[in-house]
């Protein structure tokens, strides 16, 4: 059980094995994931665009080597036919974002620990 | 409690601690201080494959679990837990949403289930009425998702990067949907049943999160509309206060947060239907790393799995020492009748002893004894087999989806 949980139901309704008398709420943990800053001018179209619907977290946890194909059919799968709202003119600059950010054209550059 | 005997006393002191809390509705009175401050401080973790560095974060009603993305929350269990026992507490099951449109607050009171369709009788239940269609039934079920343990896909394979903890084993409680069924009265003509959850799009036109079984399967008296798991109601995350349980079967039909049910009277062709969630067609469920396959099916049964969950990898055992090993196995429902392990990378193998059987959907616990001989490295290694004869391959199977690993794991120790 955890904090955040607020259970509002009786013992009485545990204890007869009916279905509670009130609300279940739960409030989710703050979402702390920031997409890696940069020059790109991508970087500032993934944060409206892709953040609008998930978490950061979709995209850092991708397997590294992941090649430009890879990011270019997800941003469009996230317009068609998942539905997101951005225009095809900025695709581009996102996906050249994504892979130079996270995937296969990533800088060589920083250290392994900042890779990351 | 049923599950008593397979958790060791920690745990059972845990959770007896955890429904007292909810029971008197303390909990967040008590988790003001010492549990907050404990979620706060998340810890860290790497899972074995390239960019497997994670969050532990404890999500309401869940301890510490592996933060696979947070909207939607996608949690994983810890691999460590599945060594506490055949039965996955509540607490520790692991997460998948598709969408982040999630229900955070549900009154079971004004909760109503719909039944429509190819029916003589379209239904709206409330829960009360759910539970009145007939004697509630139980099954000790694995859970596992489609994509368990993809992030140790080689070649990698795109999507949730999970190691092996998107499974779980936890005693369902409900009432088999071929009762609804019977109420809402099934037309002739009929072919599948589709399942729909609260669980929403964000924007646009996302498609919904939509799953069907063919009518055969939805009338086998096994499909379940569970309201329990291991004793209480469904944490929310997993589903509260309804879910589909579907035994034998990847996790992608357990529908959660039940809403909407349609029999159809075509095959039900939505996105999550097709083209997601498919496997190549052929015995395997493979193809040639690299390539796509010429024809898919919708993902179905397990397959084959089993682990070793009392060693991992790196540990150290002592030469001339026995140790006992231990672990789970299971498959899509044929009952697992045989786990061999080996201690020499596979090169000779020896029965394990079965643990209790808590039927054939279940985990089944297995032991080995191991004393090894010398100092130096083994590879230890566990292969199940079911009822039906079969069992797991040596090298791993691929596809592109990333889905139905279950290649014969492998434990890489030293005795010193």
């Amino acid at each position: 059980m955890n904090p955040s949980t607020l259970i509002r139901r009786t013992a009485l309704a545990l204890l007869l094995a009916a279905p509670a008398a009130f609300a279940l709420d739960i409030d989710l943990p703050p979402e702390t994931a920031l997409f890696k800053p940069s020059a790109l001018p991508g970087y500032e179209l993934v944060q409206r665009n892709c953040m609008t619907c998930h978490s950061v977290h979709y995209v850092q946890s991708q397997p590294p080597m992941s090649p430009r194909p890879y990011w270019e059919a997800t941003v469009k799968k996230m317009k068609k036919p998942f539905g997101a709202q951005f225009p095809d003119a900025e695709i581009p600059a996102m996906v050249d974002y994504l892979v130079k950010t996270y995937g296969a054209e990533r800088s060589t550059a920083p250290p392994p620990a900042a890779a990351k | 409690m049923a599950t008593s005997n397979s958790l060791t006393p920690g745990a059972l002191q845990r959770r007896a601690f955890l429904k007292q809390a909810g029971t008197l509705g303390a909990a967040s009175a008590l988790g003001g201080t010492g549990l907050a401050a404990f979620a706060a401080e998340s810890s860290r973790l790497i899972l074995p494959f390239d960019n497997g560095e994670r969050e532990l974060v404890a999500y309401p009603q869940k301890r510490p679990l592996i933060l696979l993305t947070a909207r939607p929350p996608q949690l994983e269990t810890p691999f460590s837990i599945f060594n506490e026992g055949e039965i996955t507490p509540n607490d520790a099951f692991f997460v998948r949403y598709h969408w982040s449109g999630i229900p955070t607050s549900i009154d079971p009171q004004s909760y109503r289930l719909k039944v429509g369709g190819n029916v003589n009788t379209p239904l709206e239940l409330s829960l009360t009425e759910i539970r009145q269609l007939g004697d509630a039934v139980e099954v000790v079920a694995v859970n596992q998702c489609s994509g368990n343990s993809r992030g140790l896909f080689a070649p990698r394979a795109n999507g949730g990067q999970l190691s092996n903890g998107a499974m779980g084993n936890a005693r369902w409680t409900g009432i088999p949907l071929k009762k609804l069924l019977e109420k809402a009265g099934v037309k002739a003509g009929s072919v599948q049943v589709s399942f729909n959850g609260l669980d929403t799009p964000p924007t646009g036109d996302g498609p919904d999160f939509v799953k069907a079984l063919n009518l055969d399967h939805a009338m086998d008296g096994e499909v379940m509309l569970a309201w329990q798991m291991n004793g209480a109601d469904l944490p929310m995350l997993n589903g509260y206060p309804l879910r589909l349980v579907v035994p034998g079967h990847y996790g992608t039909y357990w529908v959660k947060h039940l809403s909407d049910i349609i029999v159809t009277d075509k095959p039900f062709e939505g996105f999550w239907m097709n083209p997601a969630y498919r496997i190549p067609d052929n015995g395997c469920a493979c193809v040639e790393p690299g390539t796509a396959p010429a024809r898919t099916v919708p993902i179905g049964r397990f397959n084959v799995r089993s682990f070793i969950t009392s060693v991992s990898d790196g540990a150290r055992l002592h030469a001339g020492k026995p140790v006992l090993v231990r672990g789970i196995a299971f498959d899509g429902g044929y009952g697992i009748t045989e786990v061999a392990f080996s201690s020499d990378g596979g090169k000779s193998w020896q029965s394990a002893q079965l643990g209790k059987d808590l039927g054939r959907y279940s985990f089944r616990g297995w032991s080995a004894s191991f004393t090894p001989p010398r100092k130096g490295a083994y590879e230890l290694r566990v292969r199940a087999i079911n009822r039906a004869g079969q069992s797991q391959p040596m090298t791993a199977l691929w596809n592109p989806a990333g889905y139905m690993r279950n290649v014969v794991e492998s434990v890489r120790v030293t005795a010193v």
